[in-house]
């Protein structure tokens, strides 16, 4: 029996996706890709990953936080830890953001890049949970 | 751009019924649209409806002032040209009225001819200033979406070779040689180092076009400084470099903006490490009089000669040229001083060859009220 966690990335940047996916992969996971917030809702429902991790910028600048609605109000995106990342720059248009007052949670915020060993380390922990 | 193909509509404002039907026989002709009005506040409601590209207004009719006229359009309407018809003997009043708004008089009795070049000058002034308008926005555009696609379009390819880097190392880095491993490290450190220039960049752009956000609020300078020397003790005890500092405890507050302020005082320090030698010390007072709120950073560096200190704030400028470049983005001077500037404040230098640089921060000391 194939014991491999599941993780779900999405990201619309492909090189950060295979470079991420790379590392994953060295950890021992099985690591599905999806190139955008639409596909990466999909592929969840059919994958049912163990974890996801999203870009919060994608399309556009909020694209990330649509996903993670989507995923924790559907049934295989309910209970799974969830990690957005963000490039933010805080001087950029996140500077006038005002989060929406039903912003839906995630379990942690990386910041990109992110160390290999830091990745890992922290999706060991939030698989274990 | 401005409309060429509609006629351009002209509004005459005169109490002389013969005056009104000459211009509008004349502009007619000329393919314009007139509309007259014997009738000052007809002639205003007509003008705020309307919007004419152009306005003739006679100084002096029975009922009314053409000056009060002139100076209520020219305020209501920011894109009007407005003319005044006037008599011979009233130059005066017609350059009081240039001096409330109008571009340009037309003084009695005239010909056709002069009616329409007069007319045909003010409506190239008005495409020539909306032109102008319009680029200027234009360009303010434009810099603000440059500012905001060099953020993501720069950004993103360094991360994405960050994370690259950071795979390769992770599943090929037990196995690859020293040496190689040395290249990937070499090469994360150099994007590392363009990733801060566009950050710096960045940060400069939007101080000079007001987007830079600071949040100003009522700052002990002491704790600032504090943080910022446990930042870069450990660097100056790696470089065998003393970091030593005299800062007063009555030292009033200031209003400033913590985050800038700090990376200020971090940028100062940081730059001095890098021109001091082991063995240097760096030192870091306070001190205060009526007026200003001083910090000295002092060290015992290289210096810098004469003849160069006037550029050090200017960007990428660099003491020693191309040989010697020290690290860094070349942006962290003229950041201090743009942020010095932002807080009413001041950044001098001064400096001896061979005996080191002192940079003086000044800002203004605010008393309560």
């Amino acid at each position: 029996m194939d014991s491999k966690k599941k993780i779900l990335l999405i990201d619309d940047d492909k090189d950060f996706l295979m470079a991420t996916k790379l590392i994953l992969e060295k950890g021992g996971y099985e690591v599905f890709l999806a190139e955008d917030g639409h596909s990466g809702v999909e592929a969840a429902k059919s994958v049912g990953p163990d974890l996801a991790i999203i870009d919060m910028m994608m399309e556009t600048w909020s694209e990330g936080f649509n996903v993670v609605s989507q995923l924790r109000t559907s049934e295989s995106g309910k209970e799974i830890p969830l990690i957005m990342l963000s490039a933010v720059d805080l001087q950029g248009p996140y500077q006038s953001f005002e989060p929406p007052d039903n912003l839906p949670t995630v379990d942690m915020v990386l910041h990109k890049p992110i160390k290999a060993d830091d990745l890992l380390k922290h999706v060991g922990h939030l698989l274990e949970k | 751009m401005v409309e060429k193909n509609d006629a351009e509509h002209i509004l005459i404002i005169d109490d002389e019924e013969s005056i009104l039907d000459g211009c509008r026989q004349a502009l007619e002709k000329s393919g314009y649209s007139v509309i007259t009005t014997s009738d000052g506040p007809e002639g205003i409601r007509i003008a705020r409806e309307k919007k004419p590209d152009l306005a003739f207004v006679d100084l002096k009719m029975p009922n009314c002032s053409g000056m009060d006229i002139i100076e209520l359009l020219s305020k209501d309407l920011p894109g009007i040209v407005l003319i005044v018809i006037t008599g011979y003997a009233s130059i005066v009043s017609a350059v009081e009225a240039m001096k409330k708004g109008a571009y340009d008089y037309l003084p009695k009795p005239f010909t056709p001819d002069q009616l329409r070049a007069v007319t045909k000058r003010g409506l190239e002034h008005r495409f020539l200033k909306i032109e102008a308008d319009r680029l200027r926005e234009e360009k303010e555009r434009m810099e603000k979406n440059f500012i905001t696609f060099v953020s993501h379009e720069m950004r993103s390819p360094l991360v994405t070779i960050q994370q690259y880097i950071e795979s390769l190392k992770a599943i090929a880095g037990d196995d690859l040689k020293k040496e190689v491993l040395e290249i990937i490290e070499r090469c994360d450190k150099r994007i590392q180092s363009l990733q801060d220039l566009v950050e710096h960049w960045l940060d400069l752009s939007r101080i000079e076009n007001g987007t830079f956000s600071q949040a100003k609020e009522s700052l002990d300078l002491k704790e600032l400084l504090e943080k910022s020397i446990e930042e870069l003790n450990p660097l100056c005890a790696r470089r065998e470099i003393s970091l030593v500092s005299d800062l007063r405890d009555d030292l009033p507050n200031i209003m400033g903006d913590h985050e800038s302020l700090l990376r200020v005082f971090t940028n100062i320090i940081g730059n001095a490490t890098k021109y001091t030698p082991a063995g240097g010390t760096i030192s870091v007072d306070t001190d205060f009089d009526d007026y200003y709120i001083y910090v000295k950073i002092a060290d015992t560096g290289t210096g810098i000669p004469q003849d160069k200190l006037p550029f050090i704030f200017e960007p990428f400028y660099r003491v020693k040229g191309k040989a010697e470049r020290q690290k860094g983005s070349g942006l962290g001077l003229t950041f201090s001083k743009k942020i010095m500037e932002a807080h009413d404040g001041k950044i001098e230098a001064s400096s001896k060859e061979g005996e080191g640089t002192t940079f003086i921060l000044k800002f203004p000391r605010l008393y309560e009220l």
